[in-house]
């Protein structure tokens, strides 16, 4: 076996492994599903329930905090547990809330030394009659309570998205493939320009057509996606109305390729096109949905790859991703590519 | 076979939908991942059954001349 010739493709296998059995088998982190009731009055008692994720509620010592915006905290008075997701907390309310306004948000926060710490956000609404910040500020504490930290290799636990977060290593490593397999089919289309070798044009022409592969699976995962998170299989999103637009983008060129019959004609005008496609997809993509709102991350000002999109623990299994599906697209590109030179050999007699 | 996995591709997730909501949204949603795996690996394959298409149409012309 020659490995120079290999050794790519084995390694896009192998990561590809990697990132299916690690990002299928690591767990998510503990967290909290859901808490009711969540409306309650100041200056009464609160019974809490609380349902967990991933949690061994029967395996820790558990206490619940409910926090507000500005880090005042209430400790849970007594804390009983039902079963591993199951928790019910009892705290008593101060007669008042530290803020000014009548109706305020809260979060949970269950701190067990077997889990760690889970937080739920803005998840419990308390009502005062009337308003005192500076008797409240004696009555809540002000001091961050000790949460246990356990460092164990898990995802990040988010509300709605739940297990669909490895969809992250799938979905978005297809369209990072995609950009690849299409910047590298713009290269080839400028050297063809260039030098005016026919089989530039072919491997700008196998990238392309791969990369359209690629786009029109992000679109199909993103919708099954998008169904269950978002609750419907297409929004008005804008970076899924622009995808979609940059692959009708894309198909045009296959037809203008598929309209021209004299090879270097075709060359000619579908490299230029080519150029000009990347070009225009790029404010697409790249440019107008983080202009707009958009339910996406890293768009409409949230962050991706930010702290709180991605961390060390999808990384870990998320770069691996981007790198196989890259290496697994260039791998179904190269075979396009030999395909359509054996192709070019075969209808001109003269090249026997 | 292409048009049975193009329809399959086209329309798996109205089949999913259409009876297993239920199952799609339990234990976290789990399924929903492999979903989204199956609709990549349905996808290359269907693809790859064109390439192969192709060589055999190439390897006719081949051993024709």
């Amino acid at each position: 076996m020659n490995l120079s010739y290999w050794w790519w493709k084995i390694l896009g296998v192998l990561l590809f492994t990697y990132v299916l059995t690690r990002g299928l088998l690591t767990p998510l982190k503990p967290g909290i599903e859901d808490v009711s009731p969540n409306r309650a009055q100041a200056g009464k008692s609160l019974s809490l329930n609380i349902i967990g994720y991933n949690t061994n509620y029967t395996k820790g010592k558990n206490t619940v905090y409910i926090k507000n915006i500005d880090s005042f905290y209430i400790t849970s008075q007594a804390v009983q547990v039902i079963d591993d997701q199951r928790l019910n907390a009892q705290f008593s309310i101060p007669l008042f809330l530290p803020t000014k306004q009548s109706l305020s948000q809260f979060s949970i926060i269950v701190s067990s030394n077997f889990d760690g710490t889970s937080i739920i956000p803005s998840k419990l609404i308390l009502h005062q009659d009337s308003i005192n910040q500076e008797q409240a500020q004696l009555l809540w504490l002000s001091s961050k309570p000790n949460f246990t930290i356990i460092n164990k290799y898990h995802f990040p636990y988010r509300n709605i998205l739940y297990e669909t977060i490895r969809n992250t290593f799938f979905h978005v490593s297809l369209w990072f493939a995609m950009f690849a397999l299409l910047a590298a089919s713009v290269f080839n289309s400028i050297q063809f320009l260039r030098k005016n070798d026919l089989n530039y044009d072919f491997k700008a022409n196998a990238q392309v057509r791969t990369g359209i592969l690629f786009g029109i699976l992000g679109l199909l995962t993103g919708s099954l996606w998008a169904k269950y998170t978002w609750g419907s299989w297409w929004t008005n999103d804008i970076k899924l109305n622009m995808a979609a637009l940059s692959m009708l983008i894309y198909m045009s060129y296959l037809i203008i390729r598929a309209g021209i019959e004299d090879l270097d004609k075709r060359a000619r005008i579908s490299a230029s096109y080519n150029v000009f496609a990347l070009v225009a997809i790029i404010p697409l993509i790249f440019i107008l949905p983080r202009l707009m709102d958009s339910l996406h991350p890293g768009n409409g000002g949230n962050p991706a790859f930010g702290s709180e999109d991605m961390d060390n623990a999808l990384r870990l299994v998320f770069y691996p991703a981007v790198i196989s599906f890259i290496l697994l697209g260039f791998w179904i590109a190269d075979l396009v590519f030999r395909i359509q030179v054996l192709e070019n050999k075969t209808e001109d007699p003269n090249n026997y | 076979m292409i048009r049975i996995l193009a329809l399959f591709l086209l329309f798996f997730p109205s089949i999913i939908s259409a009876e297993s909501t239920d199952i799609m949204r339990s234990s976290g949603k789990i399924n929903v991942v492999y979903g989204v795996i199956l609709i990549i690996f349905v996808g290359i394959v269907f693809y790859l059954i064109q390439l192969d298409k192709k060589i055999i149409k190439l390897e006719k012309k081949v051993n024709n001349v």
